[in-house]
């Protein structure tokens, strides 16, 4: 063993860009065991696991709820025609007045940012789960293994993820979920790469080394002793994503590449009502100025978590 | 750097395999029967069954794939269900169009962001206020800048088009290049430039937005980690301006991040083109795709796609290179 002469541990390895999807891996975000390695108090196993980085989903889960249940408050369905009539102007009694057939604008906007909040966090949800699993196996094989699946990861990478996403769901036939799909499709490289290179970093260390010889199979040492340290850098990077995705979810349905009609997608609705630009603005802006409002939670949301993470582990 | 351009460049050709493999695997999982669709909808089943053969879909997957390598190599991408023309025809006629406005607006970007980055970097109260700018900024859909350009620009201040190249009072020349400004130019029609450079500020300013965003953050992120560093320390210790030392100390070193953002940015761009060609009834490919969504035109779609893919690939490529001849220390790896 060459625990002795370990350097102080740093993050993954390879180039990740600075900013966009994967932005946290390109920071250094050490584990765990790194800083019980530069001398700090032992950590406890609840620690290892990362509760805390879980405790710092809470604002996360109460955004859900509400954003869940908001919806209650429509006064009108998302097919309902609102009795003002077709495209009148914002009142007390259509606060962002009606669309070309009179549905109520301000309620199917609420109902459209529950599909759209929840299609985000699905498609990262997928999308970390295909790129970890893909990440740990590459880590914790190495050898041939690790190659091929990096070089895939690569190729994903080096081509324009948007572009992808649209050829994929053209092919597929659009669907919400077949949009959902495209988009983990596009989107797993990036939690590949992390995962990837917080458990070869991992593997490295001596709790793994000492798993190793204590006869713990390559399953558990990878589920139990190496991939819980990829929790913090996963998570801020999900949770940086979340408003890049809702605006990407938001484009594609701008171009027909979502929920067919009559659903209350909002870049759909703005797309629909863009002919009513100049005599109703409000038909196509209101909900495109919903979506700039989510994300605008979304990424504030990230910027907390990501800095609450990075306080954790940087202290 | 010789060898470095030939080691990109195999990456190069290894990545463009990858995209037209992808995209073949995408034809063969599509549900909808191409022949069908070629021959219509109240073809004979004999007349489908003859298309089907004659377009090889009854081959083996590897006989299918070496054909379809070869169709691509020859320029092949086989005819658009919408237009019946040839899908490269089609992609021939309306990429001057979209690349006329993805290469001003990344030009655009690149501007704001070395602007907005500098400024930040820059400290002081300009930068907080930018700060909240760029936070602010980077949650706003392309559509909805798209939208309120188009308010205040055309339909207030009625100083700018908001649809289409060119007015419908111009005769649009016939070449040579199909880029409007630089034919108008060579033309030597000041009108016609003109004009077309109105119609393109709202699109491109549209489409540049998010990505100088991004770029303006990590240049700022990686000129403050420059600052830093000791060189800059001693830089500034000889009394030096804090300009002088952020222009001609710092930015070098650290343009490499935002060169690579830069290169990303522009796959976002490609996707943004057919948000904004579609609100700015701009007549490209991303207009082109934008129709061929709505008609299920797949081979359309998948032409386009691979145009777009190769165009990523080749900017990044030469983005790799700028960020070498930049960096001297990247040459090594």
């Amino acid at each position: 063993m060459t625990t002795t002469t370990e350097q102080p541990p740093t993050m993954t390895e390879g180039a990740v860009p600075v900013e966009g999807p994967g932005a946290a891996a390109a920071r250094e975000v050490p584990t765990p065991v790194a800083r019980m390695w530069r001398g700090r108090p032992a950590l406890s196993p609840g620690a290892l696991k990362g509760d805390t980085v879980w405790h710092a989903l809470i604002p996360v889960a109460i955004l859900s709820l509400v954003i869940l249940i908001a919806p209650v408050l429509a006064p009108y369905g998302a097919t309902e025609v609102n009795p003002v009539g077709p495209l009148a102007s914002p009142s007390p009694d259509a606060w962002f007045g009606t669309d070309e057939i009179g549905r109520d604008v301000f309620s199917r906007i609420l109902i459209g940012i529950r599909t759209s909040w929840f299609a985000a966090l699905g498609v990262i949800l997928l999308g970390t789960i295909i790129g970890g699993l893909i990440g740990a196996i590459a880590g914790a094989f190495g050898g041939k293994v690790d190659m091929v699946l990096m070089r895939v990861t690569d190729l994903f990478l080096s081509l324009p993820a948007p572009v992808l996403a649209i050829a994929v769901i053209a092919a597929m036939g659009p669907s919400l979920r077949n949009t959902l799909i495209a988009l983990s499709i596009v989107w797993w490289p990036w939690y590949a790469r992390i995962v990837r290179g917080e458990v070869r970093a991992l593997a490295a260390r001596p709790h793994a080394e000492a798993a190793k010889l204590a006869g713990v199979s390559r399953t558990r040492l990878v589920l139990k002793h190496l991939l819980p340290g990829a929790a913090a850098p996963v998570i801020v990077t999900m949770s940086l994503d979340v408003g890049n995705l809702i605006l990407a979810l938001a484009g594609l349905s701008f171009i027909g590449l979502g929920a067919p009609p009559p659903a209350p997608e909002l870049g759909a609705m703005s797309a629909r009502g863009l002919q009513y630009l100049f005599g109703h603005p409000w038909v196509p802006i209101a909900p495109a100025a919903a979506v700039a409002l989510l994300a605008l939670a979304a990424n504030l949301l990230g910027d907390a978590i990501n800095r609450r993470l990075d306080q954790r582990t940087t202290r | 750097m010789g060898a470095l351009v030939l080691r990109r460049f195999g990456a190069l050709l290894a990545v463009l395999f990858g995209l037209a493999c992808i995209v073949f695997v995408l034809q063969t999982v599509i549900p909808s029967d191409p022949a069908r669709a070629m021959v219509g909808a109240n073809a004979s089943q004999e007349a489908v069954a003859a298309k089907k053969a004659e377009l090889g879909y009854d081959d083996p997957l590897p006989a299918q794939f070496t054909q379809y390598l070869q169709r691509l190599a020859q320029g092949d991408l086989q005819s658009s269900l919408r237009t019946r023309n040839e899908v490269t025809a089609d992609l021939r006629e309306f990429a001057p169009a979209t690349f006329e406005l993805a290469f001003s607006a990344f030009v655009l970007a690149a501007a704001m962001g070395l602007g907005l980055g500098l400024l930040l970097a820059g400290g002081g109260r300009a930068g907080r206020v930018i700060r909240v700018f760029l936070i602010g900024g980077a949650s706003i859909p392309a559509f909805l800048t798209g939208l309120l350009l188009i308010v205040v620009f055309y339909s207030w201040l009625g100083v700018l088009p908001a649809s289409g190249r060119v007015g419908d009072n111009f005769i649009v020349p016939d070449g040579p290049t199909n880029l409007l400004i630089v034919d108008s130019i060579l033309n030597g029609t000041p009108d016609l430039t003109l004009d077309a450079i109105k119609h393109l500020i709202l699109p491109a300013l549209t489409l540049a937005l998010l990505p100088a965003l991004a770029i303006a953050r990590t240049l700022s992120t990686s000129l403050e980690q420059v600052s830093r560093e000791d060189y800059v320390r001693t830089a500034r210790s000889k009394g030096l301006t804090e300009r002088t030392v952020l222009l001609k100390h710092a930015l070098r070193n650290s343009s490499g991040p935002a060169l690579t953002m830069s290169g990303l940015q522009v796959g976002l761009m490609l996707g943004g083109v057919v948000v904004v060609e579609r609100i700015f009834a701009w007549p490209g490919i991303g207009l082109y795709i934008d129709q061929s969504i709505a008609y299920s035109d797949f081979p359309a779609i998948t032409g386009a796609t691979l145009l777009l893919g190769t165009a990523y690939v080749l900017v990044n490529f030469f983005v790799d290179l700028a960020q070498a001849w930049a960096d001297p220390r990247i040459r090594t790896v």
